[in-house]
């Protein structure tokens, strides 16, 4: 059994959370998903920019819809688990939850840049800042 | 049978030429100057000036970082670059402007997760007299093609398209354009920066674009011909004649663009 890791486009990183949480034995996976970039409407530009940053990390990049190759190589592997990089990305989120029916996703958030303690009015940036600014002047936002 | 992908390249040209293969629905087939990755994202890490940036940030040739694409992509986190910043100056009024910037993204972030409905609807009415209905879908092919004929505008949207990085205040110029002299819904201009920028977000973009149009802050931005020059950059063309439209005060622009409102505060 190999775990799956998700490496997606907001979390490119070789030091994310999601390699800590899924310890051992996973594959750690990018997918050049060709609906989901013109859905998204990239310039070239922008995917050999993503393309570069890809190549410098520990993965291995497959080519098709994400939902198929996960599933596809969840079967192969036997994983139990997919670790999924947190993000507000409807489009992403829609294909992890997909993912879901089959697999356990588990999802892990990246490291704040502050952590609130209280509820935040998001109207106008001026009431976030009330709130965070203390913490945003402190070394790993005071965690 | 899954196919796995190439990640060894001897150089930038082999890549860039895989991926046009790769790419067949896309014409214009090349790379930007803004190389990805993380040794990248950690050298210009290195060399950032959280004090100059305070100080220089809104000049188009200022002391930016040219972060914001890594950022993007979570190449780094907003926590490492305010560790960075934080381990060059201790003195936090020194750095309030750039830590502040970084709040900025955050705070979209947070909105795109708790709001997401928000990224592409309007937040709030338009405060500029005018009605959504008043405001055309789409983008006019002149200014897709820097080919509006006014000069500082044709300078980011060609740079936009040819190098997918602007300077915020060339966003800022380009966004108060498209929507307040050319009245085009906020909604087309976000789609094409979202295109081309390598460090396009929905949340920051999206929500940025609202702030000028007014569906998400207390008055439409506009800027003048004077504010360009006073932060320019000595390769940009700021003569009256090359920017005609927007050489004027901002009392007569607002007669101008916003007639409506100008008269319902009479």
């Amino acid at each position: 059994m190999i775990n799956l890791i998700w490496l997606h486009e907001d979390a490119l990183r070789s030091s994310h959370k999601v390699f800590a949480e899924a310890q051992e034995n996973f594959q750690t996976v990018f997918i050049w998903d060709e609906a989901y970039f013109r859905q998204m409407d990239y310039s070239f530009k922008r995917l050999v920019f993503i393309y570069e940053t890809v190549c410098e990390l520990p993965c291995d990049i497959y080519k098709g819809e994400a939902f198929e190759v996960l599933s596809s190589l969840a079967r192969s592997n036997e994983a139990k688990i997919l670790y999924f990089p947190q993000t507000p990305n409807p489009a992403l989120k829609l294909i992890a939850q997909n993912l879901s029916k089959t697999l356990d996703v588990v999802i892990v958030p990246d490291e704040p840049f502050v952590v609130l303690d209280k509820e935040l009015n998001l109207r106008r940036f001026f009431n976030y800042w009330k709130i965070a600014q203390n913490r945003a002047f402190q070394h790993n936002g005071g965690d | 049978m899954l196919t796995k992908l190439q990640k060894q390249f001897s150089n930038r040209v082999q890549l860039t030429n895989y991926l046009a293969e790769l790419s067949p629905w896309l014409n214009d087939k090349s790379a930007s100057p803004i190389q990805g990755g993380e040794k990248a994202a950690l050298a210009l890490l290195e060399l950032i000036d959280p004090i100059g940036y305070g100080i220089t940030r809104n000049y188009i040739d200022g002391n930016v970082t040219y972060l914001s694409p890594y950022i993007r992509h979570g190449i780094l986190t907003l926590n490492k670059v305010r560790n960075e910043a934080l381990a060059k100056c201790s003195n936090h009024e020194q750095i309030e402007t750039f830590i502040k910037e970084l709040a900025w993204r955050d705070f979209w972030q947070r909105i795109y997760y708790l709001n997401p409905h928000w990224i592409w609807q309007d937040i709030e009415l338009y405060k500029t007299g005018f009605q959504s209905a008043d405001y055309s879908e789409s983008l006019p092919l002149d200014i897709a093609e820097a080919n509006t004929g006014i000069a500082i505008i044709d300078y980011f949207a060609s740079q936009l398209v040819q190098t997918g990085y602007i300077h915020n205040h060339g966003r800022m110029y380009l966004a108060s354009y498209i929507i307040h002299w050319r009245r085009i819904k906020w909604q087309a201009g976000a789609r094409w920066f979202l295109q081309h920028l390598l460090d396009g977000d929905p949340a920051s973009n999206n929500l940025s674009w609202q702030w000028v149009a007014s569906t998400f802050s207390n008055k439409p931005y506009i800027f003048n011909l004077e504010n360009v020059k006073k932060y320019a950059s000595p390769d940009m063309d700021i003569s009256p004649e090359s920017n005609k439209p927007l050489n004027a005060t901002y009392e007569e622009l607002n007669k101008i663009l916003f007639p409506l409102r100008v008269s319902q505060n009479d």
